[in-house]
């Protein structure tokens, strides 16, 4: 009896590998496949407000009606190409100046003496206890035309009218960066601690100035984390709508805004999900080159 | 039609409502607008009822549209506004009708407001109104009056969509509301031309008004002008009566110097009414129907207009309201300006989307 | 019981019979001066007031047990650590204040630090780029470094496709890449197992033999020092016992320091009695005797002094010699068997252990020892020295 239950029950290797398996099924595949199905439906006034794809004619004929005119909008609408392009360029401005402020935060902490490391880390991950949306208005309250920062610059008397930078592409990307640049500290901290300072020394051994130290071995080395961290920056970013939303101008486009609206105000399904799903296959190029560079620096290990 | 955009502190205070009205039998769950009703009576109604009510609140008619049309909202009663929203509601078959028996005090209500909503809700099945508003503008009377003159009359769209006005007035900073159905019907009305016609011509032309004015615009929001008109931060800007009379009070209360007007614009303005319906899979109708009929007594809903700053939709509730309030012509406006508002027609599903991404491209000037 | 090997000097053509008149020439400038060279870490000092000269050619061991001090005075001249106080010179430079990218040494590190995104002739060439070396040129030292290593076939590889004994090899490659001065290797063989080290040593001083390059080594392996050094410099809390090549320092050590730590040794504490000629004559209650041992400097009569005597240069004797000296009656208490020969453990009369050691061959032809055999130990005068400290 008991001999025989082991065949019956999966192994406990094909458990362990099961498991993320499952819940990526569970919780990403099958929600995707639904947003696919939507998106291949057409709009109608009722609940749930798109046709079902499988519909029945007469008894017992089924037939499927697929919609592609969500996907033939967004091919030509230019507008929905402009939010990708914009979406995309506000992204990369946003992750490269999260890059380029967290990199020398991430170094630093990583040089710092190892007892100061973790009360370091705990500053930047300290605004986490906070919650986000108030950290964005808490923006507004420094931004705005009589806000924080115009009303120190006036009494500084570096400036004598107020700045407009509220509701301006710039509020976006200070909103942006401040709210991810720990996403971008974190992973670099994590291989910039674990760089073996032996090979500093062995390149400064070698005739290699401490600038060039950096930007031969540091610099190299830490790509890893550069890469994580700005995939986890740029990824996010790119579906961003709360922080553009908040801090932008109208002349803000971007997908999680066109998002919003073809789902809440035009209540237009499908259109939304073909949004959604184009948005992923955007975002799942990057992260298939992380995963490429992360094997690649795993066998580097 | 009110938009509070993550009013936080609202929020958490309904949550705590959630909160206490758990563990009773029978439960009624209302959805209404953030800070749309008055202090004391979810309180006074449970006490008067036993009934438990879990209150939450949403900050716009798109959320709560999401949220039926998603289906099993689980909510016994809403407060959709009448156009377009819940008129698409009837149409969709979302709500159930009324059991008018049960509603001893359906006869004060303002059979004018009724008979304005039969249109979409023909012999009153559905819809029970709550309370109405206009869409007009709001101006810092002092800064608008020193940049345009004394002889300037500021009850004219032209404030937010003659260029030339606009640029006078840029640097003190003008806004309209971030909707595409109401500053384009304003843009309409502007230009002298049908507020009904939401053709792709139609729309155009109005987009064409609103990108004129765009560089000079500070920003299009639908609540933000709130804040920033009491503060002074901004000086004219599209909104809701209640907002902007909301706004006025701030000024006031903070005593900074800033004066607040509300104006229903000569060239025409949108009248909106807020009404309530119970949905179709409601679990407790019974309970919803209680409560309307709780809001239908004149005192009960007198209170509530005194608290929000609108008018409410019952005739006899009228002379209980705050004389305050009953006689500010922003709230309660005199005859001569009701013949100014016209109600907003119901776009097509269709028009609709080619309304809202034309208005998207305008906003973000494509 | 011992169980470790001691230490047998081999004869090895490339130690003390290395010819080296110009290294001992007084009157020439040594290619590296440390002079009076201190260095605290914290309330730590970690060297203290080293003085050493290190000359062209010579293959320098740097010995001692860990926190001697030995990796700190290498890095200080490689120039990662500043001395607290004292200067070093390089060729007659002062290169105290020098930063490592200036100096005219390389360094193969203990742990290799190879650059892991290069390959292997990447990592060779490096230096070579870092002072702007002709690619042709590169190219040609990189392969005759390969060559020199020959580890010709991995020159694509990436250091984690390499096994522990050819990065080893790469690591010293890339050291030798720029033709320094001077070579700093920092425990060079450690991380290799045991054949594999001591089939490196040789590989190590063929090398050095042929750049003529002046290695300078860090070890705390004795053996790895006496097989590869002309020289070596034991040191010992922050501070040289004694600088000897590998055999002067096994037959002559200065202290009692540096008699423990290379090969095995049997002390005797005791105090002068009489000295004629260039004997000393020093009674030892372990002993319960006087012993005669060769000294040659003047000692006063009642010093304090230790006897050091190696294992090997006891004999056993069957009876006792009349009129020989040092002649001592024991009972074998314990018998390490090694292969190649024994330890033997003899208990004196007085409780003292003392070992000695015989080629088991011997051993065999004679009549075998074993365990309560009462012996006689004996050995000559010049086979132990004093130690003064």
């Amino acid at each position: 009896m008991s001999r025989r239950w082991p065949s019956l029950l999966p192994s406990g290797r094909a458990l362990i590998i099961g498991v993320p398996w499952l819940w990526l099924g569970l919780f990403f595949l099958l929600p995707f496949l639904f947003v696919l199905k939507i998106s291949l439906s057409e709009p109608v006034l009722a609940q749930p407000p798109y046709l079902d794809l499988l519909r029945e004619i007469e008894d017992g004929l089924v037939t499927i009606v697929i919609n592609l005119g969500s996907y033939q909008l967004l091919g030509e609408d230019p507008l929905y190409r402009n939010a990708l392009f914009s979406s995309l360029e506000i992204a990369a401005v946003a992750t490269l100046c999260c890059l380029l402020l967290g990199y020398p935060m991430a170094y630093a902490i990583a040089r710092a003496p190892s007892h100061w490391r973790l009360p370091l880390l705990m500053l930047i991950i300290l605004p986490f206890w906070t919650s986000f949306l108030i950290r964005v208005y808490a923006w507004i309250g420094i931004l705005k035309g009589n806000g924080l920062l115009n009303n120190f610059l006036l009494w500084l008397g570096v400036i004598d009218q107020p700045l407009v930078i509220m509701h301006t592409p710039i509020a976006v990307y200070i909103g942006i960066v401040y709210s991810y640049l720990p996403f971008v500290v974190l992973p670099l901290y994590a291989t910039l601690v674990r760089l073996d300072l032996a090979l500093l020394e062995a390149a400064a051994d070698l005739g290699c100035p401490p600038w060039r130290q950096f930007l031969l071995i540091t610099l190299p080395l830490s790509l890893p984390g550069v890469l994580a961290g700005g995939m986890l920056v740029f990824i996010p970013v790119m579906g961003e709508f709360v922080i553009p939303d908040l801090l932008g101008g109208p002349d803000t486009l971007m997908l999680g805004k066109l998002l919003w609206i073809e789902f809440f105000n035009n209540k237009d399904w499908p259109v939304a999900s073909s949004l959604a799903a184009v948005l992923l296959l955007v975002l799942i190029v990057p992260f298939v080159l992380l995963r490429h560079f992360e094997r690649k620096a795993e066998q580097g290990r | 039609m009110r938009s509070d955009y993550f009013r936080l502190n609202r929020i958490a205070a309904a949550l705590l409502l959630v909160g206490a009205a758990q563990a009773s039998a029978e439960v009624l769950h209302v959805y209404n607008w953030s800070d749309y009703i008055a202090e004391e009576t979810v309180a006074r109604f449970e006490a008067q009822s036993g009934i438990k009510v879990v209150y939450d609140v949403y900050d716009s008619n798109e959320v709560l549209e999401a949220k039926l049309l998603a289906g099993s909202s689980g909510y016994d009663l809403i407060f959709p506004t009448a156009r377009p929203f819940a008129d698409r509601h009837i149409r969709a078959g979302i709500y159930q009708p009324l059991d008018r028996n049960t509603l001893t005090h359906y006869q004060n209500l303002d059979t004018a407001i009724l008979n304005s909503l039969a249109d979409i809700d023909p012999g009153n099945q559905y819809l029970v109104p709550y309370m109405w508003g206009t869409t007009g503008i709001g101006y810092n009377v002092a800064k608008v009056k020193a940049i345009l003159g004394e002889e300037m009359p500021l009850d004219s769209w032209r404030l937010v969509f003659d260029p030339q006005i606009v640029a006078q007035l840029a640097g003190c900073g003008v806004t309209l509301m971030d909707d595409a159905t109401e500053v384009l019907v304003a843009a309409r009305a502007y230009l002298g031309q049908p507020t009904d016609d939401f053709s792709n011509t139609a729309v155009a032309e109005a987009a064409a008004v609103v990108s004129q004015v765009r560089p000079q615009l500070r920003y299009f929001h639908s609540s933000q002008y709130i804040n920033d008109l009491a503060n002074g931060d901004t000086c004219v800007a599209q909104g809701y009566s209640g907002d902007i009379l909301q706004a006025r009070d701030r000024a006031l209360e903070a005593d900074n110097g800033v004066e607040i007007a509300y104006a229903v614009p000569s060239e025409g303005a949108v009248v909106w009414t807020d009404v309530m319906a119970i949905p179709a899979d409601a679990p407790n109708p019974s309970a919803a129907h209680q409560f309307i009929d709780y809001l239908l007594q004149p005192e009960v809903i007198a209170e509530i207009s005194n608290y929000v700053a609108y008018a409410n939709a019952n005739a006899v509730a009228t002379e209980l309201v705050d004389e305050e309030i009953r006689n500010d012509a922003g709230i309660y406006p005199p005859a001569e300006t009701r013949a100014k508002l016209r109600v907003l027609n119901t776009p097509t599903d269709k028009q609709t989307r080619a309304m809202n991404r034309a208005w998207t491209r305008v906003k973000t000037g494509q | 019981m011992t169980t470790s090997r001691p230490f047998k000097p081999r004869p090895f053509k490339l130690q003390s019979f290395k010819p080296q008149p110009s290294r001992q020439t007084p009157e020439r400038e040594p290619l590296v001066r440390i002079d009076n060279v201190s260095k605290r870490f914290g309330d730590f000092c970690a060297l203290d007031a080293i003085s050493l000269q290190i000359h062209q050619g010579e293959f320098f061991s740097l010995l001692g047990a860990s926190g001697c001090g030995k990796t700190t005075l290498l890095r200080i001249l490689a120039g990662f650590e500043t001395p607290s106080s004292g200067r070093v010179y390089i060729d007659g430079v002062d290169v105290t204040d020098l930063p490592p990218y200036l100096r005219p040494v390389n360094m193969m590190f203990q742990s290799y630090a190879l650059f892991p995104h290069m390959s292997v002739a990447d990592n060779i060439a490096f230096g070579l780029k870092q002072q702007r070396m002709p690619k042709a040129e590169r190219t040609e030292r990189v392969a005759e470094m390969l060559a020199l290593v020959q580890i010709e076939a991995l020159a694509t590889r990436r250091p984690h496709q390499l096994s522990g004994g050819q990065r080893q090899r790469v690591a010293l490659a890339r050291a030798l890449a720029k033709h320094p001065k001077i070579l700093l290797l920092d425990e060079p063989l450690g991380a290799l197992d045991k054949k594999l080290r001591e089939q490196t040593q040789f590989e190590l001083v063929n090398i050095q033999e042929r750049l003529d390059t002046t290695f300078i080594i860090v070890t705390h392996d004795q053996q790895e020092a006496m097989t590869m050094s002309s020289r070596i410099a034991l040191m010992n809390k922050g501070r040289i016992e004694q600088v000897d090549p590998p055999r002067h320092l096994y037959e002559f050590p200065a202290t009692r320091y540096a008699a423990d730590f290379i090969g095995l040794v049997n002390l005797f504490e005791g105090h002068v009695v009489d000295q004629v000629d260039d004997q000393l004559l020093v009674h030892s209650d372990a002993l319960q005797g006087a012993l005669w041992v060769h000294h040659s400097h003047p000692l006063v009569v009642g010093m304090p002094v230790t006897v050091a005597l190696r294992p090997e240069k006891i004999q056993v004797l069957s009876v006792l010699e009349a009129g020989q000296p040092n002649q001592f009656r024991g009972q074998i208490r314990e018998i390490a068997y090694l292969g190649d020969m024994s330890i033997y453990h003899v208990e004196l009369p007085s409780g003292k252990r003392v070992q000695f050691t015989q080629a088991n061959a011997q051993a065999l032809i004679e009549q075998p020892l074993t365990w309560n055999d009462e012996v006689i130990l004996g050995w000559q005068a010049n086979s132990c020295g004093v130690l003064l400290a």
